[in-house]
């Protein structure tokens, strides 16, 4: 089972849409992906093996050198594109 | 329910905005004057934007303007604005921005239902055609109501 960190700016509002999102997708597709979500200050204290988050924070994680996969997601009602995101994570 | 976070005077339909800025502030406006959230609140949106690009647009053509709770949100509420000429945010993806959902929130919990209503809107095809056919705001909220 991986663990998952979904977090934005804030933790309020775009991380929680698109932990509802994620949850959704990992559901349907019986993903082994636990998903917690905060802001992003939650990440240095994170344990887990994958960053959930929108593609303009990944962009800024990326240049952090943490040791979690970082997935950036463009569109959090796309529920293609989270699949194929996170497909791509566990197929790695 | 999400219809909670919302009134009708938080609702502002074919806004005219020369920019992106002015977008996010108009957005925001009705939250401040409800006393919702505080200047400061519009202040940080606006300076994480500057700084970090528009995150706060999270699918086609809608923007969900919001800061960490402890820059000046006072109370749970959403305030809707559709554009007139939408903006361009800088985000590739999803631009232009058309609609603007500002929200302020206490906590990251106590919401968590009506944000799953919110992501469920913002799949469904009906809801923007409502945005955008809105004649007045309650149009708006009666639609969120009726899906609740």
């Amino acid at each position: 089972m991986h663990k998952a960190l979904v977090a934005c700016r804030a933790g309020v509002g775009s991380s929680l849409m698109l932990k509802i999102k994620t949850e959704q997708v990992i559901k349907e597709n019986g993903f082994p992906i636990q998903v917690e979500h905060s802001s992003l200050d939650a990440v240095s204290g994170f344990d887990g093996d994958l960053l959930i988050t929108l593609a303009d924070v990944a962009k800024e994680l990326e240049s952090q050198n943490l040791k979690q996969t970082i997935i950036g997601i463009n569109n959090i009602v796309d529920k293609i594109e989270i699949e194929n995101k996170l497909s791509e994570f566990l197929n790695r | 329910m999400l219809s909670e976070m919302i009134k009708e005077e938080f609702i502002q339909l074919e806004l005219e905005v020369t920019d992106w800025e002015e977008a996010i502030r108009k957005s925001a406006e009705p939250l401040l004057i409800g006393g919702k959230i505080t200047s400061e609140y519009i202040e940080k949106i606006i300076e994480t934007t500057q700084k970090i690009g528009p995150y706060i647009v999270i699918t086609k053509n809608v923007a969900l303007p919001h800061a960490p709770t402890q820059y000046g949100a006072l109370d749970l509420a959403m305030g809707i604005t559709t554009l007139k000429t939408p903006v361009k945010s800088g985000n590739k993806t999803n631009d232009p921005v058309k609609y603007l959902f500002c929200m302020s929130a206490k906590d990251s919990e106590t919401h968590l239902e009506s944000m799953a209503e919110l992501v469920n809107l913002l799949s469904d095809q009906t809801f923007y055609h409502v945005l955008d056919t809105a004649k007045k705001p309650m149009d708006i909220l009666d639609y969120i109501i009726e899906s609740e």
